[in-house]
């Protein structure tokens, strides 16, 4: 379990992250998420031991993260860039001896997931002749080869295409049977949503809301419907139970107050417009996190 | 320890088989080469030939025992140095003379002329009317010459004996001797020791702009694509830093090995001579620290900047201060012991290069070989120091540079 306890970073007079508290737990994928500069990056450099903190807490299994984690984190940076004149093998097998793997394992290891991703010949190329997706995946290696027990991902998913993303997610949820941690820093809140089990959404170094998704959704007010209509979606925002609107002219996301009942919102505006469908929707983790970061702004 | 070793082979094999490095490694020594051999040259050259000159002397006294006198000078071969003609003409044509003789020299038959004119009893003008003005030995030689030649017929008419006058100008020739701890005797040939001390001085330099360049556009290059981040998240900062210390000077000593090489090869062929390797040991070991002292003070620079341009900005400042020594290294060999010499031979910065001139041309007292060896070592320990902490920080802040006072800070986080 990693356990993080009132973490907090002060850089001269500016904070950076102010106490800060989650935990995750083994084959789990937590979503530290957050608009840009909102201290995800600090949060990341934390836990990895790259920088201290300036108080607080951050604890692996029991034991205080020190420099003895290094060789069981693996880290994917969002910004991305390698050696661009050095081979893929030699640059893959530079950072697992960094991470104290041993060569013939490394080798074995290095075989196996250049297999796996689909670059086994690239394997003596130099990095400045890969595409950059394949670069992408040359650098997701070095995060993984040494098997660590926790994970840190950094917007994992940037730069590939739909086919590699997929094989990247896959991968990703490959890790939760193996029981390892995962934290996964993203912008992209569709694979947030459907990944994460547990999110901590942060703004200006603090949390805004965190929890399950369900518990998540649920605190944020279920009451939403979704319209599909015909005709003046002003005739909608007139009714005064609607509390918000999403309007994108065929189509309408609409939130009521808590104690209506959708249903009297369908029988209300059935008469005025034409009615093509109607769902009663959870909100999307996309909206709560606009919402939620407008409303802590 | 393991992993700080990684660390240098992974730079030392990855710049060793760059273009650029491969190419250092043979322009280099052909520079320097270039340099020594081009000394060499020059100053031997001029002596080499009998030059033809003329004398023009209104006087008609001065012809004879002048050109007597410069014909008396030798070349190393044995040879004179001069054939003297009279260009003498009639006293009415004495413009005349003068006009052809300028056409002589114009047309290169005589390398030039000495004009004699006599003012009154003992007032004499002389001028040395040549194509080129640069010959200070030709102007020197001629001096002495007229001056022996004056003083001569002045003695002469207070009656003194002419022999003794010529045991009195018989030329003497110092031979200069270098006397080394322990009572060895060496023949010193000046230039020689000069020449291997800048030869020194510019692998030196050489050696530390170069992978200077390389340590800062590496880091730089770490930073910008985030892979710093990896390492440091692999490794400690510290360990990082060693880890490139050590390949970037396994780097420079394989460099020098290779140098090296070249170098006695080229002393087994006398290309190069062998009293170049006199003080070899103790140039090695201000080799060593200069190149350490340097490389540390790069890392702590180049973890601040975030940009090429900066950091090429930045580090031809730092080129800048190496090139100080070789700049008063005139003054530092004529005048080893002067007050300049003197400062910059306790300045860190400075001391390397200072030395390894100095100790090629002076004495230098054990005790100042070991002061200065002392403020070498301390002071690296000091820089290495102050660049671990802002190596630390550095590595991980981008855009705007830290002002002197935030770097304080930074050395002293704790």
């Amino acid at each position: 379990m990693l356990a993080v306890r009132n973490l907090t970073k002060e850089y001269n007079d500016v904070v950076a992250v102010k106490n800060l508290s989650f935990t995750v737990n083994e084959g789990k994928i937590f979503g530290l998420l957050g608009p840009n500069g909102a201290g995800k990056t600090t949060t990341i450099r934390t836990l990895l031991n790259i920088i201290k903190p300036t108080s607080g807490e951050i604890s692996f299994n029991d034991r205080r993260i020190s420099r003895d984690f290094f060789n069981i984190i693996g880290y994917l940076p969002e910004d991305r860039g390698l050696y661009k004149k050095s081979r893929v093998d030699e640059v893959i097998l530079y950072f697992a001896a960094l991470k104290n793997m041993n060569r013939s394992k490394s080798q074995k290891q290095l075989d196996y997931w250049l297999e796996r991703l689909g670059i086994v010949h690239y394997k003596t190329k130099k990095i400045e002749e890969l595409s950059k997706g394949n670069q992408q995946k040359v650098q997701f290696i070095i995060s993984v080869i040494h098997n660590p027990k926790l994970l840190i991902l950094d917007e994992p998913f940037s730069g590939f295409d739909p086919i590699n993303q997929q094989i990247i997610r896959e991968t990703i949820l490959s890790f939760i049977s193996e029981g390892k941690l995962i934290v996964l820093s993203t912008h992209h809140m569709d694979f947030a949503e459907k990944m994460c089990s547990e999110i901590l959404l942060m703004n200006k170094g603090q949390e805004v809301c965190s929890g399950s998704l369900s518990q998540l959704k649920k605190n944020f007010g279920g009451n939403m419907v979704e319209i599909g209509f015909e005709g003046n979606s002003n005739l909608i925002k007139e009714l005064k139970y609607v509390k918000g609107i999403d309007d994108y002219n065929n189509y309408a996301e609409v939130q009521l107050e808590d104690s209506i009942e959708p249903y009297v919102f369908l029988r209300d505006i059935a008469d005025k417009i034409r009615v093509n469908h109607f769902r009663i929707i959870e909100p999307t983790l996309n909206k709560i996190f606009i919402d939620m970061i407008k409303q802590s702004a | 320890m393991k992993k700080v070793f990684e660390i240098s082979k992974w730079e030392f094999l990855e710049k060793v088989k760059t273009r650029a490095f491969i190419l250092s490694l043979i322009i280099t020594p052909a520079l320097v080469i270039m340099v020594s051999i081009g000394g060499t040259f020059l100053s031997t050259s001029e002596q080499e030939s009998t030059k033809a000159i003329g004398i023009i002397d209104s006087s008609m006294v001065y012809f004879y025992p002048l050109s007597q006198t410069l014909e008396s000078y030798k070349l190393d071969n044995g040879q004179p140095a001069y054939v003297v003609f009279n260009l003498n003409q009639p006293m009415e044509e004495y413009n005349n003379a003068i006009l052809s003789a300028d056409k002589e020299v114009y047309k290169n038959k005589i390398s030039g002329y000495i004009l004699l004119r006599r003012y009154g009893n003992d007032s004499l003008n002389i001028e040395y009317r040549s194509s080129n003005s640069g010959n200070f030995k030709d102007v020197q030689r001629i001096e002495n010459a007229v001056e022996e030649v004056r003083l001569k017929m002045q003695l002469q008419k207070l009656g003194i004996n002419p022999d003794l006058l010529n045991t009195y100008f018989s030329r003497i020739s110092i031979n200069q001797i270098t006397i080394k701890e322990g009572g060895q005797i060496q023949q010193s040939d000046f230039l020689t020791e000069f020449l291997s001390a800048i030869v020194f001085i510019m692998l030196l330099l050489m050696m530390i702009i170069y992978s200077g360049q390389m340590l800062v556009r590496s880091l730089v290059e770490e930073k910008s694509n985030k892979l710093i981040e990896i390492l440091i998240s692999s490794c400690t900062p510290e360990q990082l830093l060693a880890g490139k210390i050590l390949g970037l000077s396994a780097l420079g000593l394989f460099q020098m090995f290779i140098w090296a090489c070249i170098g006695i090869g080229l002393a087994g062929s006398s290309m190069i001579p062998a009293s170049a390797f006199n003080n070899i040991f103790i140039m090695l070991v201000y080799f060593i620290l200069g190149f350490l002292f340097y490389t540390a003070l790069f890392v702590g620079i180049g973890s601040i900047v975030t940009t090429e341009q900066e950091a090429q900005q930045i580090t031809s400042y730092l080129s800048l201060v190496l090139v100080l020594p070789i700049a008063i290294s005139a003054s530092a060999i004529f005048n080893p012991d002067s007050l300049l010499v003197e400062i910059l031979s306790f300045i860190p910065l400075t001391i390397p290069a200072i030395m390894l001139l100095k100790i090629n041309v002076v004495n230098v007292p054990t005790a100042e070989i070991l002061s200065t060896i002392i403020i070498m070592v301390a002071s690296i320990y000091i820089t290495i120091f102050a660049a671990s902490k802002i190596f630390r920080i550095g590595i991980l802040s981008y855009g705007k540079r830290p002002g002197i006072k935030e770097l304080i800070s930074w050395i002293k986080e704790k």
